[in-house]
């Protein structure tokens, strides 16, 4: 049984402490390891292949556990951080694979602007094919709406007087084409063109590729205003009534209604990256909406007078938000700090519209006009109510101007008005690089079956949306046990238990402290923190013989914590001279003429 | 001059070339082009998870012919298929798994119950019973055996048989040499061809029944038994002496050693727990494993020493992930009895267990793992779902649907009761700490008080 011990040496048992010394029959371990014919025999059997071994050595910055003396815990961390910074680094070298090119107008001489240029001259420019993209549809039944699938790929429009259309614009197949007789005042495509939903006089219909009434929502009563959301599968309409129903389209549920209690609202969107819903009323505020609230999550008064239209970034993943109000200014929102617009400015005209593209250009459609903005500079805050340099502009006399809707994955943008739509071309709009596994607009029907059973089995549920998508996963907010209820020793969690026992790893933590001392500015704060730690340290810390220890150990001068002390208020100074220094030399006092009297201290 | 271009998306590069080919696809890593993934990727772990819970179908076959319990269980070694099992009306089986039939039995092999089988090689038995007689047979089907050596299959005669002075209890072979030991009110080692013992190892001082006997699988002359009065002991017959001992707050039903690390032994016990010890540090064990919620009866290791099994007075079959004590996979059936025998096959993919009721009933290891050929499709499919699981454990939805488990209400009610008595008792423990002197101290670790006292 020795040699069943020693030889099981190689492998110790992790809960034993090394103090306890070796045990009494271990060999030297030299010999130990080279010679002992077990160890030798596994290790071949054991040892990673060479093929699976990862080749290169790893990135900069990989983070190491070193502190961890758990074996079993610390590689497995290691391997999950060397995991992760390979991920990344091939992040990098997936961008290769972005082979297509954005469209874009430069200019060469210093004088030339890029609006100067119109659409002839745009389409002469750009060859036969790609000006396919620009052209005028004369309808009757106007103002038009428009709206594109996900894809880009197919087109739905709706007149004010009842005229439904569905058609793929690139093929020009038409699709469906309905003649509804009464007032329609939204479309919008559902999953992909296989269905869409329409917004009539009294309900909201649903109808399929073909045309053909499939439900009528009897519960969305005079809507004004639709919107899908892909990922939730909700239907989302605003009506007269002024509430905001969302209705799940995978199992038919009305899934929740809200009362606004604002009135009549027309304009609605959504931010495509948080599926909050933006409401623009007519007492010129905007409210967010998600499912989980009763209440806006957001509400601020952007406008004097009724809000026109609203529109999300998605560029920037739904950081900036355009208003537009009857009062004739246009607004740019920073979605993160709700005080003040970034800029605004007045459109000529009065009433816009507005329409985000994927790549940030700015649509509005104002008066007799359609003026596109790009993306530095309306973004950047500007004091002054003074238009942002203009991209592009195009003039349509068909007035009013009732929407407008970037093509996704294209440079084109679609202008409702009161005979018809036309649409322009806008170079650079369009996201180039599609991703196929979430919109491609070259899917045949197979794929398209394959993405509509694939997007039911992810389907979110709606209680998940909220302003911040990224909670998902994110760490559970501390829990709220009162300081004051004494906690057993039993009932602490983990690593307060450690704590108690002074077996907690404490590195973690102090490289933190560390690392958040820098904004700290007095050794005041630093004191009231010590001492909010020792009341909220473990019970029994009040009682008679901890207090003895505690002043036992105040008086003992142990040397090495001295010289830790010492060393500890060293790099202090070391630290708040090289602050100063940073906030710069002039702080430094002037020497004065007296200063030679003074004693060297 | 204005320099102009507009996106264009050339369909020679996005659309297949030939009719028939597949569909080229892109790939845009952007986060911005992927809105909600990781929410989805939550959705489809959570789909995983709730899919691999309706797979779960353990239960593969029950193996029938025994009329009265089935105590023992052991898998023939170098065969996947053949496992042999004994029952208290003294027959003793050779089963085979793939096909579900009988190679050979032994009807009658000992008068009352069988208490203790072995192989003695790829195709000897060694058996013991209450009758005080150990057996060797031969398991060979009929016709593979000469026709001098048997009779008829009615009545088999054993090879070999091994009057001992009392009742045996358990009983196991050396691993290379022709020796065995069993466990009577002392531990005996035998030497196949002398029909006297030729070693008897006891503790000093010790007048306790021992009613398991196990020889390491690595050194292999080290000898494991634990005994009716609380004890494990570690003997080494080479030195034919008991080396050390411990005795615990509770007995234990069953013992097995780790078949990849060495020093390393599974007990189960009478309180309701497993322990695995590590030899050389015996005071306390290397890790509890708590679910079962009556004595556990019998364990077994996988061959691959990282799960084992174990059967219960609880009527379930539980299976553990070796150092985690809790949430381990849990199997029961209606006309499953007392668990008195649980062996893991030889590919550790399936899980035998012997009960009360007379059935050998047999398991998948991995409750929703499917059977049969899986295409390269399905297994990166399953791979991805077990992946997802993994990094999403955390998610309190997709731990919950994971971790909870459909038991028997008497199996729930009387995990309930414990739940209850163990949190009143710690309760009463803590007001007592509190109140006293000797509260200053800190309360004693659970894997501290389960050793009473070490001896050697």
């Amino acid at each position: 049984m020795d040699r069943l011990i020693a030889k099981a040496d190689a492998i110790r048992p992790l809960q034993k402490k090394r103090s306890k010394g070796p045990p009494p029959h271990k060999k030297p371990k030299t010999e130990h390891t080279t010679h002992d014919p077990v160890v030798n025999s596994i290790a071949s059997h054991t040892a990673l292949p060479k093929s699976l071994r990862a080749s290169s050595p790893l990135p900069e910055g990989t983070k190491t556990y070193s502190h961890i003396a758990n074996k079993k815990l610390r590689s497995e961390l290691n391997r999950q951080s060397a995991h992760a910074a390979r991920s990344k680094a091939l992040l990098k070298d997936a961008e290769l694979l972005l082979n297509e090119d954005a469209g874009k107008m430069e200019v060469e001489g210093e004088m030339d602007r890029t609006w100067r240029v119109g659409q002839a001259e745009i389409a002469k420019q750009v060859g036969v094919e790609a000006a396919k993209g620009r052209r005028e549809m004369v309808l009757d039944g106007g103002p038009y709406r428009s709206r594109y699938t996900r894809n880009g790929r197919h087109m739905a429009i709706v007149g004010r007087n009842g005229h439904v259309a569905t058609f793929d614009w690139q093929t020009g197949t038409m699709h469906s084409e309905l003649q509804l007789q009464e007032t329609c005042r939204d479309i919008t495509f559902l999953q992909d063109h296989s269905h869409y939903a329409v917004a009539q006089k009294k309900y909201v219909f649903i109808y399929d590729r073909d045309g053909v009434e499939l439900h009528r929502l009897k519960s969305h009563i005079e809507p004004t205003r639709l919107e899908f959301l892909p990922y939730h599968w909700l239907l989302v309409s605003i009506g007269n009534p002024g509430y905001l129903k969302y209705q799940d389209t995978s199992t038919g549920q009305l899934v929740i209604e809200h009362r606004t209690k604002l009135g009549a609202c027309n304009t609605m969107t959504q931010n495509q990256h948080n599926a909050v819903i933006h409401l623009g009323h007519q007492n010129g505020t905007v409210t967010l909406w998600t499912p989980n609230l009763p209440h806006p999550a957001v509400q601020l008064l952007a406008h004097m007078g009724p809000v026109s239209s609203v529109s999300v970034d998605p560029s920037t993943g739904g950081r900036y938000m355009a208003t537009a109000g009857e009062d004739g200014i246009v607004k740019v929102w920073d979605c993160r700090n709700w005080k003040g617009a970034v800029r605004e400015w007045a459109a000529r005209g009065g009433t816009a519209e507005l329409d985000w593209s994927q790549r940030g250009f700015l649509g509005v459609a104002s008066g007799g006009t359609v003026n596109v903005y790009s993306k530095p500079s309306i973004h950047t805050p500007f004091a002054a109510p003074a238009q942002p340099p203009l991209y592009l502009t195009h003039p349509i006399p068909h007035r009013p101007l009732s929407s407008v809707r970037f093509c996704p994955y294209q440079d084109i943008l679609t202008i409702g008005h009161s005979s018809g739509l036309s649409t322009i071309l806008v170079p650079g709009a369009g996201e180039p690089n599609f991703d196929s596994a979430e919109a491609d607009p070259f899917e045949n029907s197979k794929a398209r079956r394959e993405r509509e059973v694939k997007a039911l089995l992810d389907k979110i549920q709606p209680d998940m949306i909220t302003l911040n998508p990224e909670f998902v996963g994110s760490m559970a907010p501390p829990s709220k046990l009162t300081p004051g209820e004494e906690i057993p020793f039993a009932r602490l969690p983990r690593f307060q238990r450690l704590q108690v026992q002074g077996k907690a790893d404490e590195t973690e933590l102090l490289s933190d402290a560390e690392a958040g001392e820098g904004d700290e500015e007095a050794g005041e704060g630093k004191k009231v923190d010590r001492e909010e730690r020792e009341k909220r340290k473990m019970r029994g810390k009040g009682k008679s013989l901890k207090r003895y220890l505690r002043k036992q150990r105040k008086n003992v001068i142990d040397p090495k914590a001295v010289a830790i002390r010492e060393k500890l208020t060293k790099e202090r100074e070391a630290r708040q001279k090289a602050r100063d220094a940073e906030k710069g030399a002039s702080q430094e006092p002037k020497s004065a003429a007296l200063d030679r009297f003074k004693r060297p201290s | 001059m204005v320099k102009i271009s507009v996106l264009q998306h050339a369909p020679s590069t996005h659309l297949p070339a030939r009719p028939g080919d597949p569909t080229p696809t892109q790939r845009n890593l952007d986060p911005l082009m992927h809105p909600f993934a990781r929410a989805r990727e939550r959705t489809r772990a959570l789909n995983a998870a709730k899919m691999e819970r309706m797979f779960a179908k353990p239960f593969v076959a029950a193996l029938e012919g025994h009329v009265d319990a089935v105590e023992v269980l052991k898998r023939r070694p170098d065969s996947v298929t053949n496992v042999v099992s004994a029952s208290w009306d003294g027959d003793i089986i050779l089963h085979d798994l793939a096909r579900r039939t009988h190679v050979s039995k032994v009807t009658s092999a000992h008068k009352g119950k069988i208490s203790g089988l072995c192989w003695a090689d790829e195709n000897r038995v060694l058996s013991c019973g209450v009758d005080r007689n150990v057996k060797m047979w031969d398991m060979r089907p009929s016709s593979q055996v000469d026709e001098s050596m048997v009779a008829g299959p009615s009545e088999q005669k054993p090879l070999n048989v091994f009057p001992g002075k009392s009742v045996f209890n358990s009983i196991d072979h050396h691993r290379s040499d022709p020796l065995f030991a069993t466990a009577s009110n002392i531990v005996q080692i035998w030497d196949e061809t002398k029909s006297a013992p030729i070693m008897n190892l006891s503790f000093p001082t010790s007048t306790e029944t021992i009613t398991g006997v196990k020889f390491n699988l690595s050194e292999s002359s080290v000898l494991a038994s634990i005994g009716s009065d609380r004890t494990f002991t570690l003997y080494d017959i080479r030195t034919g002496k008991a080396e050390r001992r411990i005795i615990m707050q509770m007995r234990s039903n069953s013992l097995s050693w780790s078949p990849t690390a060495p020093t390393s032994i599974l007990l189960a016990s009478e309180d309701h727990n497993l322990y695995t010890f590590d030899i050389r540090a015996l005071d306390t064990p290397s890790q509890i494993y708590k679910a079962h919620v009556a004595a556990v009866m019998s364990c077994d290791w996988s061959p691959t020493g990282l799960e084992f099994v174990s059967g219960g007075w609880d009527r379930t079959v539980r299976i553990w992930k070796e150092g985690q004590g809790t949430h381990p996979e849990v199997y029961h059936t209606k006309r499953m009895q007392r668990v008195l025998a649980t062996a893991f096959s030889a590919d550790a993919r399936f899980v035998l267990s012997g009960s009360d009721d007379g059935n050998v009933r047999v398991w998948k290891a991995n409750a929703s793992e499917k059977l049969g050929v899986i295409t390269a499709r399905e297994r990166a499919a399953i791979e991805y779902r077990e992946s997802l699981k993994d990094r999403w454990k955390m998610d309190s939805q997709v731990g919950k649907v994971s971790r909870s488990r459909h038991i028997p209400k008497p199996v729930y009610k009387a995990g309930e009761l414990k739940r209850t008595m163990l949190e009143a008792q710690r309760v009463k423990e803590e007001r007592r700490r509190k109140h006293t002197r000797s509260g200053e101290s800190k309360p004693k670790a659970e894997r501290k008080k389960i050793v009473v006292a070490e001896q050697s």
